[in-house]
């Protein structure tokens, strides 16, 4: 029978020396689903996400990715994941199509030329082909980095704040893609701070906060659940009970670094 | 089903073919890089019937080398890191040694390219012919010579993470390596045995050593045999210390 999560982190610990990023962190990811990780800055996000993609040796705890020990198989659990970075750098030097060609390539993916111009038409940058990343717009970027982390059509996309710096219709179109790489059955792990995006996109969602999950359900129910809390209705502004009400009074109400 | 990863074999070709067209749209760098040596071939051809034509081949080969390996080589993993073009690459399924392997099987072929441009070069400018068995154990000396300058290179990357400061130093580096290996032999001659030998033992000295005594195989000595192993003692060593100190990211 598969599997019904496609990640589960269990008991996951992350030290930068003394300093203890990420302790104990558990979660899991189901197939076909957006799981939203939010939290302020210096939560824990980006290590809970940099230890699941291999680029950090955990202190503790275990990756699964769709049954592969991200640890003991780490080539393995890498090639089931697609990955956009949070701030993402292609080889300067190289056109977008060679680009596309290399992580094709890295993926053991062939592809023709004109397999990889069909899927810069996908996203409108058939005429970008022969520009080299740098000269691309923020928008025009994050198709690109996007279109890479689903290249080899992975079964989990981890987005590590996709949508920082776009404007207000690249972010649409943005979300708009991550559902369609989720209707096509694949399962996406996304951080972010935006709690407008985390309502309208996810599935369920964990707020992480000193490192350590403090509350996961799905938006709805994790706004339903503390709507009377005291501290909830002191942030609340304009009488209505948001997400963002309740991750900031479970967060707290001070700015971190 | 167990998830399948791509053969190392097809990663290995991706990343050199991106990896040789990064090379190739530097290509103005390249130039650069090869001009140089000949650039010496040409002022020192009054040095040939003093010296022979071998000292003055070396020593604009190892040069050649060093530009290569010690700059060019740094320079390039200290930006690409710090742009995390490396981190990038390491979220993919393929082994960390795969990316560096591919960026050196790109230096290698710069530094065959380099001897081959300033054997054309001597024959050319110079009138310096070798024999064919004397072209075949230079090419392999400098492929030897410059993987200490590969070795050094690695070690700068690996002790400093500012790209700036990798720039700065390896540009120190190569300014003392050509100060006490090009003109250290002709200018301090008579400073001292001590100084003498520091100079013909320093990675600059043992690659001139076995490049020039590459070039006429006949008159290969013991002394060559030393430099040789003294040169594979500091390509161990560097690349040891520049392996054990890297880190993928500049943060």
């Amino acid at each position: 029978m598969k599997e019904d999560n496609i990640l589960t982190v269990d008991g996951l610990c992350v030290s930068y020396g003394k300093f203890n990023a990420v302790q104990n962190v558990s979660f899991s990811v189901r197939r076909g689903e957006i799981f939203g990780l939010l939290g302020p800055n210096g939560a824990g996000k980006t290590s809970t996400l940099s230890a699941v993609e291999g680029l950090l040796k955990p202190q503790g705890g275990t990756i699964i990715v769709d049954g592969n020990d991200a640890v003991a198989k780490p080539l393995h659990a890498r090639a089931s994941l697609g990955v956009q970075l949070q701030s993402t750098s292609f080889q300067t030097e190289l056109y977008v199509i060679e680009v596309l060609r290399l992580y094709a390539g890295i993926y053991g993916v062939p592809m023709s030329k004109n397999d990889l111009l069909g899927i810069l038409r996908e996203i409108n940058l058939e005429d970008q082909a022969t520009k080299k990343f740098g000269q691309l717009s923020g928008g025009q970027q994050q198709r690109v980095s996007l279109v890479i982390a689903t290249i080899h059509n992975p079964k989990l996309v981890l987005l590590d704040e996709p949508t920082t710096g776009l404007d207000p219709q690249s972010r649409r179109q943005l979300w708009e893609r991550i559902d369609a790489i989720r209707d096509k059955g694949h399962a996406v792990l996304i951080t972010t701070h935006s709690m407008e995006e985390a309502e309208s996109v996810c599935d369920r969602i964990a707020i992480i906060d000193h490192g350590r999950v403090i509350a996961i359900d799905t938006p709805q129910a994790m706004v339903d659940k503390h709507r009377n809390d005291p501290e909830v209705i002191a942030v609340s502004r304009r009488g209505r009970v948001t997400l963002e009400d309740v991750f900031i009074a479970l967060t707290g109400k001070a700015v971190r670094g | 089903m167990e998830t399948s990863i791509p053969k190392t074999s097809t990663i290995l070709k991706t990343l050199l073919r991106a990896d040789l067209t990064t090379q190739w749209r530097n290509r103005r760098a390249v130039i650069l890089t090869l001009i140089v040596p000949v650039i010496i071939l040409v002022s020192w051809k009054g040095l040939i019937p003093k010296l022979g034509g071998p000292f003055v081949l070396s020593n604009s080969i190892t040069i050649g080398l060093i530009a290569t390996g010690l700059m060019g080589y740094s320079n390039s993993i200290a930006r690409d890191r710090d742009k995390g073009i490396f981190q990038r690459l390491r979220v993919g399924p393929l082994p960390a040694w795969t990316i560096m392997g591919s960026r050196i099987a790109v230096q290698l072929g710069m530094i065959f390219l380099i001897a081959t441009f300033v054997f054309i070069a001597g024959y050319e400018f110079d009138g310096v012919k070798l024999t064919a068995g004397g072209y075949a154990l230079s090419y392999l000396t400098s492929l030897a010579g410059g993987l200490v300058y590969l070795s050094v290179g690695q070690a700068i990357v690996g002790g400093i993470r500012s790209p700036e400061t990798v720039n700065a130093t390896s540009r120190l580096i190569y300014f003392v390596f050509i100060m006490s290996g090009m003109f250290g032999e002709l200018l301090l001659a008579d400073a001292g045995k001590i100084l003498h030998d520091i100079i013909v033992w320093s990675p600059y000295g043992t690659v001139k050593t076995i490049v020039a005594a590459g070039m006429e195989p006949a008159k290969w000595n013991n002394e060559a045999s030393m430099a040789l192993l003294v040169t594979l003692g500091y390509t161990i060593v560097f690349a040891f210390m520049g392996i054990k100190w890297f880190k993928w990211t500049s943060k």
